[in-house]
């Protein structure tokens, strides 16, 4: 079943270009069957079946084809599940080529988090960057080049970077094969370590991101397709803190532990900073932009405390904020459908004719500003629970960025739908209601039973703790 | 043996046929020629055979650069229908000049008998000057005189190698001891001389001019074929003296330079061809990485077929749009709407030499960075891969220019005989060989160490 999953929508996005006149159908009913796999396989992880297959992919050079779901990957994989479905159900009027193209992306997605073998993360991870690049390239605004060629270096340098990491872990470290359980019991220690595990992390900070290397980040999304349906694929593309969960730290923990000071204080700024940028923006795209960047920031930071608290509270961020973000993504499309631009500025006062638009606005509004009750809550409370433990001055600094997040999004929200003069617009359409009661279950749900994901997670962060030595 | 046989009959069928019936018909029995050889290979793979006294040795290694070659020339002669019948040629003798080139390279790779490598490099050096004049314009004629007078002197420093080697060590048989500065020079001169044909840099300075000037066709077989054979008799030099002391830092120099140069100059280029050219140098760059691992052969078997069908596709694509005055990256605008298949080859074939899976062009890369990682050549692997960042960055430039760009004209491109054929197939093989890389590479690891 787990390859019927990992697959399924490859072979819907193949069909989807071939096809254009049927995209939309299939990208519903692809993006549909995935969704209900996920549920399943999801339900399937918590009985206890991991759904483990391996096969040599490249028995000389030690690559298997390795997939299995262990608690990280199944909870995110939920969230690209339903995110991506929520995305198809949204962007109903996308060029057919996208659709398929999203679709590619997703099974891209569900690889990465499903690879227990490096070279096949890898894999995974660099492909999904095609189908990426070319939906900013063929459907992006006018500077779509200019940011194309950001986002493609970024990445490119970062993951080529972590491609000599990759063989030197293995060559240096002494292990048979390029499966996570041999890396582990060979670690790469020395000075040696801290060099690939400075690859890795590069690779993941811009993936993250993290400042300095989240440049190409608000380009991306500002000249990505309006409909939003690329955005929302492109941030749950940003695995960055996944790939330092699942790979880097358990692979490098010594390396880990000496630059956890600097690592601490790079998430903490880049939280702080972010946010404090996101308030100057005048663009919904932007603006979500350097929030969702605020959010990964806070993120690392629970990450790189080394708690088991920061640790879950990390993935559980990374899934949740996949969640709303997106969604929000999604919103800024309805919003451009009805004013053919993204600036915040010439549009105010929507909330009087269009009461159930402003409704589901605030609903994910609140949610990325992090309110008990919804997605946004638990992740963040956890994260800064575990950061405090190792470092109560960044932790100070993280959590005036959670401060700044109900400044620059509520702000945002007013401007729209409060501020007059009313300029009248439509409420929500069919397609808007139907997203987006879907899109307020995941959220609501995910706010009031964290406990389903957090019993998931909790031994996978337990585990990393325990090898980092608890972070104290 | 067969091989053989079959490629030089191919090569004289080729010839005389021509003499009784249109060119087609020569264009048929050559390429049934090559797919013959291609059986007559894959029957005996794997399997080492020798003969005439140990002059011709069809061991694993020749096997598989051998493979490349054939591939390279099939694709070169499937693709080239519209390229041809657009301008009423070519006369039969291009098909023959071909298969000649092919044996030639085969012989190159097949013998550790430095003579032997000679005739194979002059029988494959020889069809080409003619070749690469086959359009008879001023470019072409131009790209002709260039290759072959480069070539000559290529020749000559090769063949002053062999006479020190012969001085030093007794012998013309590759691998003999030998030792003092006079056995040093003859390497040096040896490798230099066919550090031309694969055009690492210095000694590229040949390729962008003859691979713009000469037709499509042809310089698609100058990027594949003859850079395999070319790195065959290289890598087996190489292995029969050892990698040490000055030679070590000679061939780091040369790869540094050739993949930084090479992807450096690809990337200011206003023109297609020319910019693949410099990208094949900077490729040659990467193939020559392989050879500081403990066993090269099957990573840079591998990394050449992958090379040749990307690059042989992406040059298949060129070729349907190429009017004889080269392809300027504004003219490629709009492909993807004049005709899908072209855009889809050409999407899949720069992806593919940007090294970016699930590709065949991804399991190249990694396969040399890997045998060079096995070495211990860290530094070296860093550098090439961060070379390897700036080729993406003008790989990406010509797909925009292709894909993102503004269409500037809409008129489809309509393509008939055996080009749609070829280009879908390597599009289908570049795809297939990089979702199953274990397909592919298990023919090169059916080879042994190279035969000393």
């Amino acid at each position: 079943m787990i390859h019927v999953l990992i697959f399924l929508p490859l072979v819907f996005g193949l069909a989807a270009l071939v096809l254009p006149r049927q995209a939309r159908l299939l990208g519903l009913v692809g993006a549909g069957a995935a969704l209900v796999l996920g549920l399943v396989s999801f339900g399937a992880y918590l009985e206890g079946s991991s759904g483990a297959y391996q096969v040599p992919l490249l028995a000389e050079a030690g690559v298997h084809y390795a997939v299995a779901w262990d608690g990280v990957g199944a909870v995110l994989m939920l969230a690209v599940v339903v995110t991506t479905f929520l995305a198809l159900l949204a962007a109903h009027d996308v060029p057919p080529a996208m659709v398929g193209l999203a679709l590619l992306m997703e099974s891209g997605l569900l690889g990465i988090l499903a690879a227990r073998d490096l070279v096949l993360f890898y894999v995974f991870f660099e492909a999904t960057l095609i189908p990426s690049l070319l939906m900013l390239g063929l459907f992006g605004g006018g500077g779509r080049v200019r940011a194309l060629v950001k986002f493609a270096i970024f990445t490119l340098v970062g993951s080529l970077l972590m491609l000599a990491g990759i063989l030197a872990v293995r060559y240096l470290g002494g292990a048979p094969s390029f499966l996570l359980s041999d890396l582990v019991a060979h670690p790469l220690t020395g000075t040696a370590g801290m060099w690939a595990f400075a690859a890795f992390l590069i690779a993941f900070m811009v993936k993250t991101p993290l400042f300095p290397l989240h440049v190409w980040l608000p380009d991306f999304h500002a000249e990505n397709h309006p409909s939003g349906l690329a955005d929302a694929m492109g941030t749950l593309y940003k695995v960055g803190l996944f790939g330092l969960f699942r790979w880097a730290l358990p692979l490098f923990p010594e390396a880990f532990l000496a630059f956890q000071p600097w690592l601490l204080a790079l998430a903490a700024l880049t939280a702080l900073g972010a946010a404090w940028t996101a308030y100057a923006q005048t663009d919904w795209k932007r603006l979500l932009a350097y929030g969702a960047l605020s959010h990964m920031g806070v993120g690392a930071l629970g990450l790189f405390s080394g708690t088991p608290e920061g640790a879950l509270g990390a993935i559980f961020l990374l899934a949740a904020s996949a969640v709303y973000t997106g969604a929000l993504f999604l919103f800024a499309g309805s919003l451009h459908r009805r004013f053919g631009t993204l600036d915040l500025r010439p549009t105010s006062g929507l909330a009087k004719s269009a009461p159930a638009l402003a409704a589901l606005g605030l609903i994910l509004v609140l949610a990325m500003v992090g309110l008990p009750g919804l997605s946004g809550f638990p992740g963040e409370f956890m994260n800064l629970l575990g950061a405090w433990q190792a470092s109560p001055v960044w932790t100070f600094v993280g959590f005036l960025a959670v401060i700044a997040a109900a400044a620059y999004a509520l702000g945002a929200y007013q401007q729209i739908f409060h501020n007059a003069p009313d300029k009248p617009a439509d409420d929500l359409d069919a397609f808007e209601w139907q997203w987006g009661a879907l899109a307020t279950l995941a959220i609501v749900f995910m706010g009031v039973y964290p406990k389903l994901f957090t019993t998931a997670l909790q031994p996978a962060a337990e585990a990393l703790a325990a090898l980092l030595g608890g972070g104290r | 043996m067969t091989t053989l046989w079959i490629l030089f009959l191919t090569a004289l069928a080729a010839t005389f046929v021509g003499f009784f019936a249109p060119a087609r018909t020569a264009k048929v029995f050559t390429l049934l020629g090559l797919v013959a050889a291609l059986v007559s290979l894959a029957l005996r793979w794997g399997e080492p055979f020798s003969a005439y006294g140990g002059l011709y040795v069809l061991d694993s290694f020749a096997q598989g650069f051998t493979l490349v070659m054939i591939v390279g020339g099939l694709l070169a002669l499937l693709a080239d229908c519209d390229y041809f019948q657009r301008r009423g040629w070519p006369p039969f003798e291009y098909y023959a000049l071909v298969a000649f080139a092919v044996l030639g390279g085969h012989v190159m790779a097949s013998t550790a008998h430095l003579g032997v490598i000679v005739v194979g490099l002059e029988l494959l050096s020889i069809p080409l000057y003619a070749l690469a004049a086959s359009r008879r314009d001023e470019a072409s004629y131009e790209a002709s005189l260039k290759y072959f007078l480069l070539g000559a002197v290529a020749s000559a420093v090769f063949l002053y190698g062999i006479a020190l080697y012969f001085g030093a060590t007794g012998g013309f048989v590759l691998g003999a001891a030998g030792s003092g500065p006079i056995y040093a020079a003859a390497v040096m001169l040896l490798l230099a001389g066919l550090a031309f044909k694969t055009a690492l840099v210095p000694f590229h300075w040949w390729t962008p001019d003859v691979y713009q000037g000469s037709p499509a066709p042809v310089t698609l077989f100058m990027a594949t074929a003859v850079k395999a054979a070319a790195f065959a008799a290289f890598a087996r030099v190489l292995a029969a003296v050892g990698l040490e002391g000055p030679l070590f830092y000679a061939l780091a120099a040369l790869v540094l330079l050739t993949v930084f140069w090479g992807n450096l100059t690809a990337m200011v280029q206003g023109e297609a061809k020319r910019m693949l050219a410099y990208s094949s140098v900077a490729h040659a760059g990467y193939i020559a990485l392989a050879l500081f691992g403990p066993d090269p052969a099957p990573a840079m078997g591998y990394y050449l077929l992958a090379y040749a069908l990307s690059t042989g596709l992406a040059f298949a694509v060129l070729m349907q749009l190429d009017d004889g005055r080269g392809v300027r990256l504004g003219e490629l605008a709009g492909l993807w709407n004049r005709s899908p298949l072209l855009g889809l080859g050409w999407t899949v074939a720069l992806f593919s030499l940007a090294g970016l899976p699930p590709l065949v062009g991804f399991w190249g890369k990694y396969l040399v960075f890997l045998e060079a990682a096995r070495g211990g050549q860290y530094l070296l692997v860093a550098l090439a891969l961060f070379a390897a960042v700036i080729a993406a960055y003008y790989y990406l430039k010509l797909l925009g220019a292709a894909l993102f760009a503004k269409a500037t004209k809409a008129e489809k491109i309509v393509l008939s005989g055996s080009t749609p054929v070829g280009i879908a197939l390597a599009t289908l093989l570049v795809v297939l060989l990089g979702v199953l890389p274990g397909l592919g590479f298990g023919l090169f690891t059916a080879a042994n160490a190279i035969v000393r």
